[in-house]
Parts: C-alpha cells; sequence; structure tokens
C-alpha cells in the first residue's frame, strides 16, 4: 500500500488525456473550469475536441448530449454543486431521459471545498442523482480507483454521474482491484464489524478501523461503495453478516449512502446493528474540510467512537 | 430537398390543419401552437429537410430537433406527410397509453424523434453539440433545424446557446422562432416585454431573417437563401405567426394554447379552410 496522498481531481482530470487516446470519440464539454477540473491537458492536446461553453452548465450538459446524439463521449466538468443542481433538468431530460452516453463529471463533492462555503459544496448530488432514472453514480477514493474508473466509462454505455472530492485522499489500493457497475471493493476485512463508505471518507475509515483494533481489539472492516447506484447489494448482505454496519459518507444524511445501504437491508430483511453518519440537516457555516469532518464525525476519530455505539 | 410549389405547399399545409383540427376534435392538444408554427413546419418537413423516413440514421440526413415540444402534433403530421407513418396513426394513437404520440415528442416509442423534448429552453443548447458534432465528424453538408416558441426566449439557457453557437462558427444551425406573441399565462408584451427578439439575435451574432410565418412564399424563400452549411454564421428565422391560425374563433386567443373542439367546430373550421385554399390561398 502506497501511503503517498492524491488529489482525485488532478488524477482524473489529467488521465483524460489517456482516455482521449484509448477512443478517439472522447470529448470535453468545460463551463470555463478547465482549469478547476484540471482538464486542460487534454484541451491542450486535443483542442478540437475540447469545448468551452463559458458559465453557462445547462448550455454545457445540453451540448453535451447533443455531441453524444452525433456519437461522441462527452465528458461535462463543473463544479458538483453547479453540475448536479443548476443543471440539474439538462442532467435530468437530455441526458438521462434520452439515455445519452454522456458522463457528468462534479469535482468539489462533499464539503471538500471547505473553505467556500455551501456554495461549492455538493451534500445533495447522491440523493438528487441516484433519483434520476438511468442515472448510474460513482464517488472516487482512490487514485486507481479513480483510474480504473475512467477506464470502465468508456465500456459502460449510458449516463453517468462521477462525483469528486478536492480534498487529498491517501493512496489505498493496488492495480489488482477491479471497477464495475454495482461494484464494492473490500479495503480491509473484519468480522466484528463493517464501515460502508465512499469517497474521502474511505480513508478515514480505515483508520478508524486501525483505532478499533488496537485500543479495542475489534475487527472492523472498511468497504468502499464507489457504486452508489446502482448499489452492491451483495456487500451490504456480507456486511450485515458480521452485526454491525456503519455507514459514512461526506454527503447529508437524507438521501446519502446511509439511506441507500437503509433500503437494501429494509428490503432483504437483513438484521444487523447499524447507524449511519453524514452532514446535517441544516446549512454549516464555511470551514476547512478537515475541520467539518471532525464536528460531523466523519474522521477516524469521529467513525471510531459511531463505530463503538453500536455495541451500546 | 423536394420539388414543390408555393402552391403545392399551401395545399399541404392547409392538410395538415385539417390533420390537426380532427386530433383536436379528438383530444386535447397544442393546438394554437400547432396552428402558428403549420406553416414553417409543413415547407421545413415536406420541402427543405433532407431526411428519408427508410434512413433515419443516415449520417447525411438534415437533424431536427422540437425546442418547443408541445408542437409535437404538427410535427407528428409532417412526419407522416413525408411518410414516416400514416397520418391515421397519429389520430389513433395519440393520447392512448401505449402510442408513439402523445402532448410532447418522445423517443422512447417514436424513432422519429430525435431528441426528446418537451420542458422549453432545452432545444437550441442540444441542437448546438449536434451541429459542433456533425463539424468534429468532417460532415459539412447536414443541417440542424431547431423551432422554438417565443414565450421559450425567456429561459435563460436560450441566450447560453445562442452565444455559443455564434463563438463555435454553426453555420449548419438554422433555429426557427414561432413568434406569435402569446405565451401561457399572456401576450408576450405582457408578461415579459421580449419584443425584438430579432434584435437580440442580431445583437448575438446570428444571421437573422425576420418573415411572415404564414406566407409559403417567403418561407420558401428564406430556405432557399440559407448560407452553405459549411459557413460559420449561424441562421435565425423570426416567424411572425398568428396563434391559432387559420381557425378564426382560435386566432390570438390564449384559451386556445390547448384544447378540444367540438364536431361542429371541426366541420365549420375544415369548411373554412377548404374554402381559403380554393379562394387562391392568402399568398400566391
Amino acid at each position: 500500500m502506497n501511503k503517498e496522498k492524491s488529489f482525485l481531481r488532478n488524477v482524473i482530470g489529467e488521465y483524460m488525456t489517456t482516455l482521449g487516446e484509448k477512443n478517439e470519440n472522447v470529448v470535453i464539454v468545460n463551463a470555463d473550469l478547465a482549469g478547476t477540473c484540471r482538464n486542460t491537458s487534454f484541451v491542450e492536446k486535443y483542442p478540437d475536441r475540447a469545448f468551452n461553453v463559458g458559465i453557462a452548465e445547462q448550455n454545457m450538459v445540453s451540448f453535451a448530449a447533443g455531441l453524444s446524439v452525433e456519437g461522441f463521449i462527452p465528458y461535462a466538468f463543473s463544479m458538483a454543486p453547479f453540475l448536479t443542481m443548476r443543471a440539474l433538468e439538462q442532467c435530468r431530460t437530455d441526458v438521462a431521459y434520452g439515455n445519452r452516453n454522456v458522463k457528468l463529471m462534479g469535482v468539489y463533492a462533499g464539503v471538500t471545498g471547505g473553505i467556500s462555503g455551501a456554495t461549492h459544496w455538493a451534500v445533495e448530488d447522491c440523493g438528487i442523482m441516484t433519483s434520476v432514472p438511468g442515472m448510474s453514480v460513482f464517488e472516487v477514493s482512490d487514485a486507481i480507483l479513480a483510474r480504473k474508473l475512467m477506464d470502465y466509462t468508456l465500456e459502460k454505455e449510458g449516463p453517468t454521474y462521477i462525483r469528486i472530492g478536492v480534498e487529498p485522499t491517501e493512496n489505498i489500493y493496488n492495480e489488482d482491484i477491479s471497477v464495475c457497475t454495482g461494484g464494492s471493493v473490500l479495503a480491509k476485512d473484519g468480522e466484528d464489524g463493517m464501515i460502508l463508505c465512499s469517497g474521502v471518507v474511505v480513508q478515514y475509515a480505515l483508520e478508524a478501523a486501525k483505532r478499533l483494533r488496537e485500543n479495542y481489539g475489534k475487527q472492523i472492516g472498511v468497504v468502499d461503495m464507489y457504486s452508489i447506484k446502482p448499489i452492491d447489494e451483495t456487500a451490504i448482505e456480507k456486511a450485515a453478516a458480521t452485526g454491525h454496519i456503519l455507514v459514512a459518507q461526506d454527503h447529508v444524511e437524507h438521501g446519502g449512502l446511509g439511506m441507500q445501504v437503509a433500503n437494501v437491508l429494509v428490503k432483504k430483511g437483513l438484521q444487523t446493528r447499524f447507524s449511519y453518519v453524514g452532514l446535517p440537516d441544516r446549512f454549516v457555516p464555511m470551514a476547512h474540510a478537515p475541520y467539518l469532518y471532525h464536528e460531523f464525525h466523519l474522521d477516524g476519530e469521529g467513525l471510531a467512537a459511531e463505530m463503538l455505539k453500536l455495541w451500546e | 430537398m423536394h420539388q414543390m410549389t408555393v402552391r403545392e405547399l399551401e395545399k399541404a399545409a392547409k392538410d395538415i390543419r385539417i390533420r390537426l383540427l380532427t386530433l383536436c376534435n379528438k383530444e386535447t392538444i397544442h393546438i394554437g401552437g400547432d396552428l402558428s408554427s403549420a406553416d414553417i413546419m409543413t415547407v421545413l418537413w415536406q420541402y427543405q429537410m433532407n431526411y428519408d423516413p427508410d434512413h433515419i440514421h443516415s449520417e447525411d440526413r438534415d437533424r431536427f430537433i422540437l425546442s418547443k415540444g408541445h408542437a409535437s402534433a404538427v410535427t407528428s403530421f409532417n412526419q407522416a406527410a413525408i411518410g414516416c407513418f400514416d397520418a391515421e396513426d397519429v389520430i389513433a394513437e395519440y393520447a392512448t397509453d401505449e402510442g408513439r404520440f402523445s402532448m410532447h415528442s418522445c423517443n422512447l416509442v417514436n424513432p422519429y424523434v430525435e431528441v426528446s423534448t418537451g420542458s422549453l429552453g432545452h432545444g437550441l443548447p442540444i441542437a448546438c453539440g449536434i451541429a459542433a458534432g456533425l463539424r468534429l465528424k468532417g460532415n459539412y453538408t447536414s443541417r440542424v433545424y431547431t423551432v422554438m416558441g417565443d414565450g421559450e426566449q425567456s429561459e435563460g439557457s436560450i441566450w447560453e446557446a445562442a452565444m455559443n453557437a455564434v463563438h463555435y462558427q454553426l453555420g449548419n444551425l438554422v433555429a426557427l422562432v414561432d413568434f406569435n406573441g402569446l405565451e401561457s399565462d399572456g401576450t408576450i408584451d405582457e408578461i415579459t416585454g421580449l419584443k425584438n427578439i430579432a434584435d437580440k439575435y442580431r445583437a448575438f451574432g446570428w444571421n437573422t431573417i425576420e418573415l411572415d410565418g404564414h406566407h409559403i412564399g417567403q418561407i420558401k424563400e428564406a430556405f432557399d437563401g440559407l448560407p452553405p452549411a459549411d459557413s460559420k454564421v449561424p441562421t435565425v428565422f423570426v416567424c411572425h405567426t398568428v396563434k391559432g391560425k387559420g381557425v378564426p374563433f382560435m386566432e390570438n386567443q390564449r384559451r386556445w394554447h390547448a384544447g378540444k373542439i367540438s364536431d361542429e367546430q371541426l366541420k365549420e373550421s375544415i369548411e373554412l379552410l377548404e374554402k381559403e385554399f380554393e379562394g387562391g390561398g392568402s399568398h400566391e
């Protein structure tokens, strides 16, 4: 395991040139945030295949839908809040209703926008995008996973939303992982309980598992639920078999990963102690992301404490 | 492009109106905007567009996006007129639970619909993406046509796309605005004061043509005069029209945005349309 950290928006933005080499139909549509989304290397390498519609997210998504009508594979990049909220109807009607092969790439997922404040956070995007019929939703936690997911988007046709944080994340995986729709990665096995999580939180869950082992002798596993929708129901069943599930995501609790997992537990009638943590049902003032993760029990210390509550 | 005279197109437009009214006697349709756009749609589909119903995915076809998605009936009847399906099918299936035709255009059930529409302000931005995609593929001969409403011009996304089309030099894009002056809640003047649509497009850098949207000869001439598809400036036709055109009790009446007519109204309206046509039409 490589302990260096990666910035996933850089990993994904820069990997676009590789996708561009692999498939000549790959095109990018930006809305004046090519730099922020770190895809300028593609723009420079393939200027004809890179469009920038200006600060006009609605137009960006519709324009991308139009390019897909002509057989291109557009990757539309913006900040997650603008992409999933300002241009939501375009994502839903022009991309999903039309079953277009458009990849919606949202950076600044969760509260990773930190000191920019709620205007630049996307703490509702999973709830929003998972409710759109036919939309696949993914969240990346690690550089290798991110590259594999990007490769996978070339194989998997259809409306896709990928949420990408901007906080540095620890490198977790080796090249032996694989990625698919409805998949997950067992980041760490454990027989006493499981933390189901995604994105930036996965690294904190691993830290929590370490604390719980060292301080309490509990063997806690971590499952990276990178496919938010469809969700890996088998992984949830396996986790339920441990008797203790904590779900954690950088997202408001409503509509987030916790509710998605709860839904599977109830539908399948699975018996387990269960809880989930996320951001509260109120707007929170701007602050650095690590401060917010600590405040809302999404860091290693907080997750360990939340997990222990399942034994109370 | 199909060889048709002005007179033949006037007859075609009259037939479209009769189809619309026949359907409107059976189901509620967006009759006001269907009738206001009937002439421009007829000339577009039955004269201008390169579209082969037997090869609907052919690369060299012209693309059509119905930005004012509620004008689905007038689109379907024109597609029927060129052989996509039977006009009788449109009437039989319209607004039925498993039909191909309804209040808006949907490509889940109707493959002749390039893109599903209904929500306003989407067609022009999508058309821009298609137009840019054609260029990127090296297709410099196909055009992209989109028909918009005038009330729809209030959507900000229209103007995002209006900027974009000029910036990307999409001379293969032809937008038509059905400027009938009425939107859902009142006249355009009352609701938004959106008076000079043509001036606005001119200011954005479009090749802007104003015409009488019920003058078949003018419409045909405007299409004949289009700059080549490989040119660099997008074109907009600002078509001055009358909502409910051809049916006196509907003309300029807000309540006929959508509705249904009686047997008696149908009979009288058809007689009037036939009489007007026999009288030589208003624009020989």
